[in-house]
């Protein structure tokens, strides 16, 4: 009897550690090579906690606070009822608070948007505009040469874990949906000048808002007494204030979710997100991090979870869109029509950046033209694009499927058909399986800010 | 078992385990070992050591438009005047703050605009036009009032820069320069000192180590001479040889771009030192290949993360290495020094067979000879890129914490009682300064000198180049920069108004370790105007430290 109860509780431990290898993520080999980290990984934990550094949080300068007046203030629309925070939501994440495909602007706000509004958190290191790795030090190299150097240059493909594709020369940087802004200051003029947004007219108009402004006085003490005497420095003045607000407040980029504190050994993956993680860096099953990268660097700067680099991926046209009820019109990202300095460079054309995926989960609308309204049609979109297309793309009028429908025929072969998952044919097994969407989703719920450890 | 799948997991371990291998070894990448007696070379001045600290991309009014009045808003460094300020020629003395001519002046179209504080906030800006042509297209004629539209046109930098149109009319205050206004009082500075001739960078850096540009010889190239219409880096020089007139990186240099290179005839201050046999060297950030930066780049793409610029930042630039694009002083492989003894040496400890590193070294390398008691007499130090001060990639902010830790330390070792630093600058970005120096080097290319009209630049003849014949491609000088001695032997908060260039640098070491020697070749070293004003030799070196915080730029009490 006593021996018998010696027998069962040495017994129990070993049961348990082959039910954990058996029922975990972790392959065999890894509980072999790794025992001791693979056992701390099944747990949910990060074997390896790393420090983060996080962007300081320091009182915001006269400037922030000058911006912060800015960015909420209706006053400079033409309606009188939008601000940047209408649509940039400091409740969701700085993004859309609907799931409207885009957002109404103009006077009565009648007027629908173009594309899906993005979010405005994570921006701090997003580098300029660039065919290739941005070189600010190399003065010389317009985009017109980078252009042409990048007809020849082979592409690396892109594969989580490997950085080769980091030197490809294809368009990277910058912001909006096609990069045409360089810095958060001229991004900012976008959306408050455009008609189809805040509508604020021109500088000149701004500028006589500025000056009726309850923060006029700041702008004087900050800027210079003379700062209204030329309409284009107040605006832009006004405009830096707000990019100065997204710089220094720290709820723009504050770097807490639960994976950014999984990465420092202060929180625990479900068994869920950690299948989520580990199938979001597996080059053969999802491969999201060949674009969404997912490690901190060496230095302690968290992941940003975009490479920073432009892709076609074909997303179905949206026939919400109001833009999008004339059938010659296309949205095509890089090479126009809402840029125009590379219109000619054909083989960019339907090619829009890749957005963190930080606070996605707060989101419910997604991609440029917000065809999608849910993380898992998402994730069936990269599932099913290739292996099965019709599930993806309505039919066309001779009920064949409309492949890439929001890409004029002759540019569709710009699509990416070259990185996993997009590498299949019809017919093929998808890369995932649905349980594994729902996990990747799950792992994507990690990424939302605010969790406490 | 799937080893797809345990080649994934080994990824993800490798990937998290990485970081800590990169942090151990940027850990002890110098450790310097022993000391060696330092040969004091004989100066005809107390300056035993100079340091010259060269920064890169502002003009004199850009940051001493207003010396020594700052706006001083609230929660910034505050820099208050003292009433015993010396008169300086900026702005605020030229009444140019209203009514300047580049606002008045409609040629100017939509980018005409008066001059502006630029906010500590925006540290970060866009760059500027700042080529050859260009700038002398702004300066058109003496007049000074197209600076909007000549070299107005910038290039991006981080997603937080600022950027205005007529921002080349902007200029920063003792709020963000803090720490510059602070030496300024403290020290002395001149507000005369002139780039040699106009343009960017490159030409800036030869400048100072040779006092000329002419003798540009070609390695590999993909441009035609500089026109209006296509802008390069040379002009014929109307002799049958070149001029650089624009970037360009250095022949051989392994982290030089492939398709354009050049090296340059002629002399340079270390071909003097080193007749001279006087320690001398170049320390550049990034120039060591082999350390680890703490983001885990190393090589030519070594970079550190600029988080006011908001991005990462290569920390060697080519073409600013002065000693590069001469044969006599290169180390295009950028060899080691074979010890920390051998450093500002021409030869091993042997004394026979030559040192790898030929006087080329990394910034490092300075702190850890000096902390090991071998000081060389003569000191070009280039501070790691994201800390040069250009705007685009570096800003005040960064340039201020390099530049003061470099001071702060030489404060206090003991070589500092006959130390001088030179705080100077390479070009002017384009940023505005309305000090115009009449043409004292004439040049006469038809294409690329547009200052007094279409091939114009100056009267007379142009200036011998290295084959003693006159050569086109030196208009100058070009813009006023800042330019500031910090030493126990400068004067104290002095502001000297004799007209000096880069070259007088050079002159200053010929002067002091060789005698009075002469570059020859065309160099401008001949004619360029003495920093002695700068000095006090009589006052016995009284001139106490100041030790600043490298990022407030405020005096602090003890060395931070």
């Amino acid at each position: 009897m006593r021996k018998r109860w010696w027998v069962a509780c040495a017994g129990l431990p070993i049961v348990a550690a082959l039910a954990m290898i058996q029922s975990g993520p972790l392959p065999l080999r890894a509980w072999l090579t790794h025992p001791l980290a693979s056992f701390i990984l099944a747990r949910g934990q990060n074997p390896w906690p790393v420090h983060l550094t996080r962007p300081g949080s320091k009182p915001l300068s006269a400037m922030a606070q000058l911006g912060r007046e800015v960015f909420f203030d209706p006053s400079l629309s033409s309606s009188g009822r939008l601000s940047c925070a209408s649509c940039h939501s400091p409740d969701h994440a700085y993004g859309p608070s609907g799931g409207e495909p885009a957002v109404n602007g103009g006077p009565d706000l009648s007027r629908q948007g173009v594309r899906a509004v993005p979010s405005l958190m994570y921006l701090e290191r997003q580098p300029g505009f660039s065919i290739g790795p941005d070189d600010d030090e190399a003065e010389d190299v317009n985009l017109t040469q980078l252009a042409a150097l990048a007809v020849k240059a082979p592409r690396a493909r892109k594969t989580a874990g490997d950085s080769a594709a980091a030197a490809n020369l294809v368009p990277q940087g910058g912001l909006f949906w096609d990069g045409r802004a360089d810095t958060l200051q001229d991004q900012a003029s976008g959306p408050l000048l455009s008609p189809l947004e805040m509508d604020g007219g021109d500088v000149e108009t701004v500028a006589a808002k500025l000056r009726q402004a309850p923060y006029a006085a700041r702008m004087r003490a900050l800027v210079g007494p003379a700062v209204f005497d030329t309409p284009a420095l107040a605006v832009s003045e006004a405009l830096f204030a707000v990019a100065r607000f997204q710089i220094e407040d720290v709820s723009f980029h504050p770097y807490i979710s639960k994976f950014d504190f999984w990465l420092e050994g202060k929180a625990r993956l479900t068994r869920s997100e950690l299948r989520g993680y580990l199938l979001f860096n597996d080059p053969s099953k999802a491969n999201c991090a060949g674009c969404h990268l997912a490690a901190p660097r060496p230095d302690g700067l968290p992941p940003l979870f975009t490479d920073h680099q432009f892709e076609a991926l074909g997303a179905p046209r949206n026939p919400a869109l109001a833009a999008n009820r004339d059938p010659a019109y296309f949205d095509l990202g890089v090479c126009g029509p809402w840029r125009s300095d590379m219109v000619g460079e054909t083989r960019f054309c339907g090619m829009f950046t890749t957005p963190t995926l930080r606070n996605v989960a707060t989101r419910s609308v997604f991609f440029h033209n917000g065809v999608f309204h849910s993380l898992r049609t998402v994730m069936d979109f990269y599932n099913d694009r290739d292996v099965a297309p019709e599930h993806v793309f309505p039919r066309g009028a001779g009920g064949s499927v409309a492949r890439f429908d929001d890409i004029p025929p002759e540019l569709r072969g710009n699509v990416d058909v070259v990185d996993a998952p997009f590498d299949r044919h019809p017919g093929d097994r998808p890369a995932m399986t649905s349980a594994e969407e729902d996990d990747i989703v799950a792992f994507l719920r990690a990424l939302t800010d605010g969790y406490r450890p | 078992m799937n080893s797809r799948k345990s080649l994934l997991l080994a990824a993800v371990f490798a990937a998290l385990a990485a970081m800590r291998g990169a942090a151990d070894a940027a850990e002890g990448a110098i450790a310097p070992s022993g000391t060696a007696p330092q040969e004091i070379a004989p100066a005809a001045t107390p300056i035993r050591h100079l340091v010259v600290i060269f920064n890169e991309n502002v003009s004199f009014d850009h940051y001493f438009a207003t010396y020594p009045n700052a706006a001083n808003p609230p929660d910034q460094p505050v820099f208050a005047a003292t009433p015993a300020a010396p008169a300086v020629n900026n702005l605020v003395s030229a009444n140019l703050l209203t009514n300047n001519p580049n606002f008045t002046n409609k040629a100017n179209g939509p980018n005409a605009a008066e001059p502006f504080r630029l906010d500590r906030t925006q540290a970060s800006t866009v760059t500027q036009e700042h080529r050859y042509t260009a700038e002398q297209q702004a300066y058109n004629g003496g007049k000074a009032d197209l600076f909007p539209k000549y070299t107005g046109k910038g290039t991006p930098g981080g997603a937080g820069a600022f950027g205005t149109k007529g921002q080349v009319m902007g200029y920063y205050d003792g709020n963000t320069v803090t720490a510059l206004w602070n030496y300024a009082r403290h020290f002395a500075m001149s507000d005369n000192f002139f780039d040699e001739t106009y343009g960017p960078s490159t030409p800036g850096a030869i400048n100072l180590v040779s006092g000329q540009t002419n003798g540009m010889r070609i390695v590999a190239t993909t441009k035609k001479p500089s026109t209006l219409a296509a802008v390069s880096y040379y002009v014929a020089d109307g002799q049958g040889g070149f001029t650089m007139i624009n970037d360009v990186d250095p022949g051989y240099d392994v982290c030089s771009v492939a398709g354009d290179q050049t090296m340059l005839e002629g002399k340079n201050i270390g071909d003097l030192l080193n007749a001279g046999r006087i320690a001398w060297g170049g320390f550049m950030g990034g120039f060591n290949l082999q350390v680890v930066n703490a983001d885990g780049s190393t090589g030519c793409a070594r970079s550190t993360h600029s988080p006011v610029v908001g991005s990462d930042v290569r920390d060697y630039v080519a073409h600013h290495n002065w000693f590069q694009y001469y044969a006599s002083t290169a180390n295009p492989s950028h060899a080691r020094p074979s010890s920390l003894q051998a450093i500002g040496y021409s030869f091993q400890a042997d004394g026979t067979t030559a040192d790898p590193a030929n006087h080329q070294y990394d910034l490092r390398d300075f702190y850890a000879a000096v902390k090991a008691g071998n000081y060389p007499a003569v000191s070009f130090i280039k501070l790691p890129a994201y800390q040069d001060g250009h705007a685009g990639y570096s800003d005040p902010l960064d340039e201020q914490a390099g530049t003061v830790a470099v001071i702060n330390f030489l404060q206090q070792q003991p070589g500092w009682k006959d130390t001088a630093v030179i705080i100077a600058w390479d070009d002017s970005d384009g940023w505005y300064d309305h000090a115009f120096a009449s043409t004292t080097n004439p040049s006469f290319d038809p294409e690329a000198d547009q200052l007094d009209g279409p091939g114009k630049c100056g009267m007379g003849t142009a200036r011998a180049g290295v084959a003693g014949k006159p050569v086109n491609g030196r208009c100058g000088p070009g813009t006023r920069l800042p330019f500031l001695v910090i030493s126990p032997w400068s004067k104290a908060n002095y502001v000297s108004h004799d007209r000096i260039s880069e070259a007088s640098v050079a002159r200053f070491i010929e002067d002091n370790w060789l005698h009075g020697a002469r570059l020859g070749g065309g160099s401008f070293d001949e004619t360029a105007g003495s920093i002695m004003d700068l000095f006090d030799l009589k006052s016995g070196g009284g001139n106490a430290a100041l030790y600043l915080d490298p990022s407030t730029g405020t005096p602090v009490a003890s060395p931070p």
